[in-house]
């Protein structure tokens, strides 16, 4: 297993292994975020209530759900970066910050558009779910300046694992908000196997396939910037040099 | 793992668990600040000072609605099914305000202990339903209203 880990850490055996894995990848993205796409957005049923203003939470829980992941991969990469000194974890965390504050902007638009017309405002002060996901996006944008603001590369891994640690309590805090506190956002919907009960299986599997698509698109857009961050940091190397020549 | 890696393993565990335990507490002491609203069973038992500006959130009591005809005053009376609190409010309400929904209202208690509302939000609960599951449902007679806005508390 130690064998594998630490190959894990060779920005080569990376790039290679995932140029393997890539079109797989990429194929399962598509057909998984097209299926999701074009059933959520134009074949699932209406609300009783919103209408089709519903469909707008297929695109928002999927982000949503799926931006929570990111401080968590970011502290693991970061644990990692200091503890074992791998520096393609490093690189990892690097391009997990920059995805993860896109996924919580569309999380807020998405949500913001959706609450507009349901609530009667688009954004609300003392709601702690809207307030810790702007939380999230504003320690993502900390994490981006931070790193390109300090040049030495450990301190930076040092500050953004800090940073990191902030971010999963708050991951946390985002995910019970609702529990724990009166908020004007709904609780997290129980899924029901029932065609004919509240939340039955018409609106959650959209959701699901929504879901897994976005994952797949977080790993691939994930593995294609850390790829061409390997090319840069290496670009002086053997193998960088005849890969380029081959092509 | 070698000693000095099991060190820096245990400074990083040190410095999550004591954030985790500085933003606990932070938490549990901001309780009722972080809350958004107060529930119409917390303003019967006077947990709100009075002239205070604050948010009541609750369901809109069936068969309360009681609208203007040459103005857009409104009135109600919202519940969390053990205690009510009547409402008056001037303005366009969301599309989502109807009997049986849950709303966040902001305003005033006045003298007569009406709440004079300055902002009227729909809450929308956790439930998804196509209207043909709504229409089997209500014709079985079950209720759906079951919603109690604020969850946990």
């Amino acid at each position: 297993m130690w064998v594998w880990f630490s190959k894990l850490g060779s920005p080569k055996w990376f790039y290679e292994l995932s140029g393997k894995w890539l079109p797989w990848l990429i194929a399962a993205m598509v057909i998984f975020m097209t299926i999701g796409l074009v059933w959520g957005l134009v074949f699932l049923p209406p609300d009783y209530q919103q209408g089709f203003t519903s469909r707008i939470l297929i695109v928002h829980v999927a982000v949503a759900g799926t931006s929570l992941a990111f401080f968590p991969l970011m502290l693991v990469a970061g644990i990692i970066t200091l503890v074992w000194r791998m520096k393609l974890a490093d690189m990892v965390a690097k391009h997990a910050a920059i995805l993860g504050a896109w996924f919580s902007f569309i999380t807020l638009a998405t949500g913001s558009l959706w609450g507009s017309v349901m609530w009667g405002t688009w954004w609300e002060w003392t709601d702690s779910r809207l307030v810790s996901m702007l939380f999230q996006l504003f320690l993502l944008l900390g994490v981006i300046s931070l790193r390109s603001a300090l040049e030495d590369s450990e301190t930076a891994a040092k500050a953004c694992a800090l940073l990191s640690i902030v971010g999963c309590i708050n991951v946390v805090i985002i995910k019970y908000s609702v529990e724990w506190w009166n908020t004007l956002h709904q609780v997290a919907s129980p899924v029901s196997l029932d065609p004919s009960s509240p939340n039955g299986p018409q609106f959650w599997i959209a959701t699901l396939i929504m879901i897994v698509a976005v994952y797949l698109f977080l790993s691939v857009s994930l593995i294609l910037s850390t790829r061409n961050e390997i090319l840069e940091r290496e670009r002086r190397s053997q193998w960088v040099q005849d890969l380029v020549l081959k092509n | 793992m070698k000693p000095h890696r099991r060190k820096k393993l245990g400074i990083i565990l040190f410095i999550a668990a004591g954030l985790s335990v500085a933003v606990g507490f932070t938490a549990f002491a901001l309780k009722q600040n972080i809350n958004m609203f107060y529930t119409p069973t917390q303003v019967a038992e006077g947990e709100v000072g009075a002239g205070q500006h604050f948010r009541i959130g609750g369901m809109v009591k069936t068969g309360t609605v009681l609208g203007a005809t040459d103005s857009l005053k409104v009135k109600f009376v919202t519940t969390d099914f053990v205690s009510d609190v009547p409402i008056q409010y001037e303005g366009i309400l969301p599309d989502l305000f109807r009997e049986g929904q849950g709303i966040v209202a902001e305003g005033e208690m006045d003298a007569a202990g009406v709440f004079q509302a300055s902002r009227v939000l729909a809450k929308h609960d956790e439930n998804f339903m196509s209207p043909e599951v709504k229409a089997a449902l209500d014709a079985a007679g079950a209720s759906t209203d079951n919603y109690m806005p604020g969850g946990a508390n």
